[in-house]
């Protein structure tokens, strides 16, 4: 229970749709430069629980805490500038069609941080410059490819200055020659210490990176560790089984 | 040679004299109106369950009453609570409720086309719901809802010519006077019936290129 060094902690998030529950009782924390995996398959919770950490999803109930702060997302501006602190990136991008790349990057420090103009253009682009896009920041989403979307998605978010990222399936969307520069950019950002947690099926690139691999079915985190000991040594039979699927396939 | 002069120095004088009502009519209900309907359609989307159940019976009322029934109430129907408006008045009132009724429809559909990715983003980065619903989700919804919203203007011109029955004396109350002193009828009513045209016309044409202004690169084209 070390709440104060981890930048971001959860306690038995919980998630019904109906009569289904989708998340049951996940628990996890992530401390500084750590960056965890989730793998499970589709419709195992890894989504839910990625959208119920930053409360696009309401959850049940369970605790958050960042940075050693409890989170109480029932408080409406609490939970406005707690999200700001949580990057958050999806699988089909979300770009706000009606902007530029840089209108996308800019409009988070103008309208919610309330930076000045000219601040903020230069933030974005530098931002945007940052994932290699330093060329494209005139065109409109639809004139960018899915790599290309993703890479303004995740300086959209670094411009927000997060404490911590979550990435729900970056490269799920993406055709296999676009995935690898979104992974070098994800790559790029562990390696100057971003904390993130990641659900994805990239399990040479997650086994790479990862401090931890956390695996999930029906709602529940099965186990977790070390990505040598879930790929090779499982405790748990049916992460055995999923994980030697994933690497025969990725 | 009689006609042209007759047309000349007492039709198209009084016809005029009726345009610019016309226009005093349609031009205040035809803001007011779009206000009405951007503002109702995003509370039958956004607002909670009191809000949704006020704004669909506005709605359900606006657009069920005939507008010329809405303009008698308006106009006949008040003073016997006390309230007298003027004919001009009454009509504004009348055109702007209505039209907002419909504008509000147009509003709700485009709203309800932005794809939920759009909301989820903007949360994600701290947005308000406000905040997310002027800047990310409205400056979407408008475009999808131009097309239907101009057609809606362009039936506010036609139907302002509703407000003679309320004895607001515009174009086509300005006609059927001159048409029942001459009895020229038909060609009285043709250059009415032509000036609307006209009117219809120019506001099509702003509205396109105000479209064609506020089109985005592969926003809205479907694949065409």
């Amino acid at each position: 229970m070390d709440r104060v060094n981890d930048v971001l902690r959860v306690e038995n998030l919980a998630k019904k749709y109906g009569q289904k529950e989708v998340l049951k009782d996940a628990s996890l924390s992530v401390k500084h430069g750590e960056i965890k995996v989730l793998i499970g398959p589709s419709g195992a919770g890894k989504s839910t629980l990625l959208q119920c950490i930053n409360v696009l999803v309401t959850p049940d109930h369970g605790r958050i805490w960042l940075e050693g702060r409890e989170i109480l997302h029932t408080k409406k501006k609490e939970l406005h500038e707690y999200r700001q602190k949580v990057g958050m990136i999806f699988q089909d991008f979300n770009l706000f069609d009606h902007l530029t790349a840089l209108g996308n990057v800019e409009i988070g420090l103008v309208r919610v941080k309330k930076m000045n103009k000219q601040e903020a253009r230069e933030r974005a682009v530098a931002e945007l410059d940052r994932v290699g896009l330093k060329d494209h920041i005139a065109k409109y989403p639809a004139q960018l490819s899915g790599g290309q979307k993703q890479r303004v998605s995740i300086a959209r978010a670094l411009a927000m200055d997060p404490r911590v990222m979550l990435l729900d399936e970056p490269t799920s969307a993406l055709d296999p020659e676009l995935i690898s520069e979104v992974l070098a950019v994800i790559r790029a950002l562990g390696e100057e210490g971003m904390t993130m947690i990641i659900a994805t099926h990239q399990i040479g690139f997650a086994s790479d990176l990862a401090s931890e691999i956390i695996f999930m079915e029906d709602g529940v985190i099965v186990e977790a560790g070390p990505p040598a000991k879930i790929l090779s040594q499982a405790e748990c039979a049916r992460t055995r089984e999923f994980c030697a699927k994933l690497t025969s396939l990725y | 040679m009689d006609e042209l002069i007759f047309i000349q120095q007492d039709v198209l004088p009084s016809l005029m004299r009726g345009l610019k009502i016309s226009l005093l009519l349609i031009i205040p209900s035809g803001v007011c109106g779009l206000a009405i309907g951007v503002l109702v359609g995003a509370l039958r989307v956004y607002g909670n369950r009191w809000v949704k159940a006020v704004t669909n019976v506005y709605v359900v009322i606006f657009r069920g009453f005939p507008l010329v029934v809405q303009l008698f109430i308006w106009y006949f129907g008040l003073p016997h609570i006390g309230i007298y408006l003027s004919p001009y008045v009454a009509a504004v009132v009348g055109f702007a409720l209505c039209s907002g009724a419909y504008h509000s429809e147009y509003v709700r559909g485009a709203f309800h086309s932005i794809k939920r990715g759009q909301r989820l983003a903007a949360q994600a980065i701290g947005f308000t719901t406000f905040g997310m619903i002027t800047h990310i989700i409205f400056p979407q919804a408008f475009r999808r809802a131009l097309p239907g919203c101009g057609n809606e203007l362009i039936y506010l011109i036609k139907y302002s010519s509703l407000a003679y029955m309320i004895t607001c004396i515009e174009l086509t109350g300005e006609g059927k006077v001159i048409a029942s002193e001459t009895f020229k009828y038909t060609e009285i009513f043709f250059i009415v019936g032509f000036i609307y045209l006209m009117l219809t016309s120019v506001a099509s044409f702003f509205l396109r290129r105000l479209e064609n202004s506020l089109r985005l690169p592969g926003f809205d084209h479907y694949g065409l």
